[in-house]
């Protein structure tokens, strides 16, 4: 079985946040771009189902010469191979036209990623690629099984602890959730070994894009501002003991 | 051009979720505003109790697509089915709940329709002449305000308790439906079965007092420290999510959109960020007390009582506290 991740690299610490001048973007300074965590649960799902029937993993990730990091870490970790895709967009209707192009071009029988990244926070890339190639899709996946070379069966969160199962003819797309399989560690040398392996790269006009037609539209960011509290918590403060004792006071008169 | 206002119903097994009645407030004050209709969208099948629990609540009328297909539909068939109403319908905004459903709905309805779609929102007003949404970004640590163009088409996906629940009232909105061939949509995926949550060893919506572990608990063996303080309060220890992904608890435990939501008189976080699917498991709690390191973590914008500092040294203090003030009393 040959499968496709879809990671993103996302930074930890943002700073220097503001709007670009065509108000279609954050700008930001954003320090230790690391691997988005539900994308490396779907790598960690990847790994086992490889481990059990064999196959290919690519790598896939969509963004500038830094997101490659992520691309090595996947590497060092299970991928086969890698592949960036050289555009850094925002926009999630543009990133999912751009990563189902890419992946038009990649041979696979199941596509993992994650449920959503931790910077933009709109989860849509997936599925919305999933959407425009017409792939059969599942969200918050938290089991895969593998039925026989075309079908698959997933359970799915559908929230409150409520689950389904799904069946899906392969080729299919899954955003998996995390949690699905333990995180294993990757030592160090496997690392640095990971850099040496070669990391394919799409342009856009290699997929058949042109940069007019990948223009975000319909709207406009207007402001970016630290979350308005909808009231004023009152913070206690002193020695853990008088803490204690004042939240022990509390506590007893709101029972 | 209508500019009217969709408003997709969640629901699963004959009920409403409590999330459609938020997203017709937000549907109607929009609605008002713009000088527009609401109609409310109902697929699945036998949604006579459906239509009836939401009948009174605001909006000028329902559709439904009924089909015994839709019983347990998967999500490219349920989402064809909501593009092809949408197109027939023909309003300027959908809602839909960014619930796990929705977020699985949202990009392929938006896809099919070819119109924006704008995710995991907080608010959605008509402000200085324009729709515009409040979208939290970098672990909600950031809100975004995005205001889209006039007569631009877009399907809006609204967090949980967003909006307070609509009102009922004596209007009762008639009941359409649209057409819709549900048999002749190519499937390549199908539900074969749902499962409701499995009774675990305890119930944490049942608890008065919950007190809750996250992440900043560092290991599973500190857990322990949560679990004597829930105790010696008379509680029960529960966890966000990162806590249940990592095996340190079960998961009949997790606090949040994809576990329970819980609304006890007291909810101490203790070392909870507060992403935005843990705050919609807990904000409705009486009283919200935090216990975070990082003063900026957005557990303190719901909390009403918090604690700035390392948990390591409050969370031992009060369950010390506790169990005096208990041995006192006994």
């Amino acid at each position: 079985m040959n499968i496709v991740v879809c990671c993103k690299s996302v930074p930890g610490l943002v700073t220097n946040l503001n709007i670009s001048p065509d108000g279609k973007s954050l700008q930001y300074q954003g320090q230790l771009l690391a691997i988005n965590e539900c994308d490396e649960y779907a790598l960690e799902e990847a790994l086992v189902l490889k481990k059990a029937h064999g196959g290919q993993i690519t790598a896939v990730s969509m963004g500038g010469i830094k997101s490659q990091d992520v691309l090595y870490y996947a590497l060092a970790k299970c991928a086969d191979k890698a592949v960036r895709v050289d555009c850094e967009s925002q926009d999630p209707q543009v990133a999912s036209k751009v990563l189902a192009a890419a992946l038009k071009q990649l041979e696979f029988d199941l596509v993992l990623t994650g449920t959503q990244a931790r910077d933009t926070l709109s989860g849509q890339v997936g599925i919305g690629a999933a959407s425009r190639l017409g792939l059969p899709f599942a969200y918050a996946v938290v089991a895969v099984e593998v039925q026989d070379d075309k079908t698959i069966r997933v359970q799915k969160e559908l929230g409150g602890g409520r689950h389904a199962d799904v069946e899906l003819s392969l080729p299919a797309l899954l955003c998996i959730q995390t949690g699905i399989q333990p995180l294993t560690f990757v030592p160090p040398a496997r690392r640095i070994r990971a850099r040496q392996q070669p990391v394919r790269s799409f342009s856009l006009p290699d997929l058949g894009l042109q940069a007019d037609e990948l223009v975000a539209q319909g709207y406009r960011i207007v402001g970016v501002r630290p979350p308005e509290r909808a009231h004023q918590v009152e913070l206690l403060q002193g020695s853990a003991q008088d803490i204690a004792a004042a939240l022990l006071s509390r506590i007893q008169e709101s029972r | 051009m209508a500019r009217d206002i969709l408003v997709l119903v969640e629901h699963a097994g004959g009920k409403v979720d409590s999330v459609t009645l938020q997203l017709l407030t937000a549907g109607r004050s929009l609605a008002n505003q713009l000088k527009t209709q609401l109609i409310a969208l109902a697929v699945g099948h036998q949604l006579e109790s459906v239509a009836a629990a939401i009948q009174h609540h605001g909006m000028d009328r329902i559709v439904i697509v009924d089909h015994p297909a839709l019983a347990l539909a998967a999500g490219e068939v349920q989402a064809q089915v909501i593009a092809e109403a949408a197109r027939q319908i023909d309003p300027c905004f959908v809602l839909i709940a960014y619930s796990l459903v929705g977020m699985e709905l949202t990009p392929a309805v938006a896809t099919m329709l070819g119109v924006n779609a704008l995710t995991n929102c907080v608010n959605v007003e008509f402000r200085d002449g324009a729709v515009t949404v409040t979208r939290p970004v970098f672990d909600s640590t950031q809100h975004v305000h995005v205001a889209l163009d006039e007569n631009d088409r877009a399907v809006i996906a609204l967090q949980k308790g967003s909006f307070a629940p609509i009102e009922a009232t004596s209007t009762q909105a008639p009941v359409d439906s649209v057409s819709i061939d549900v048999a002749g949509i190519p499937a390549r995926s199908k539900v074969l079965a749902i499962a409701e949550a499995p009774a675990g060893d305890v119930d944490i919506t049942k608890a008065e007092i919950v007190v809750s572990v996250g992440r900043g608990i560092g290991t599973a063996e500190k857990i322990s420290l949560i679990a004597e303080l829930a105790e010696a309060l008379g509680g029960v220890l529960a966890c966000s999510r990162p806590v249940v992904d990592v095996g340190w608890l079960p998961r009949e435990r997790q606090v949040g959109a994809s576990g329970r939501t819980v609304t006890p008189k007291i909810y101490i976080a203790c070392g909870i960020s507060g992403a935005i699917q843990h705050l919609t498991g807990m904000r409705d709690a009486n009283r919200i007390i935090a216990i975070n390191k990082d003063a900026e973590a957005p557990i303190f914008g719901v909390a009403h009582l918090g604690v700035v500092g390392d948990l390591f040294e409050i969370v031992p203090a009060l369950t010390k506290a506790a169990k005096e003030a208990k041995a006192y009393r006994d």
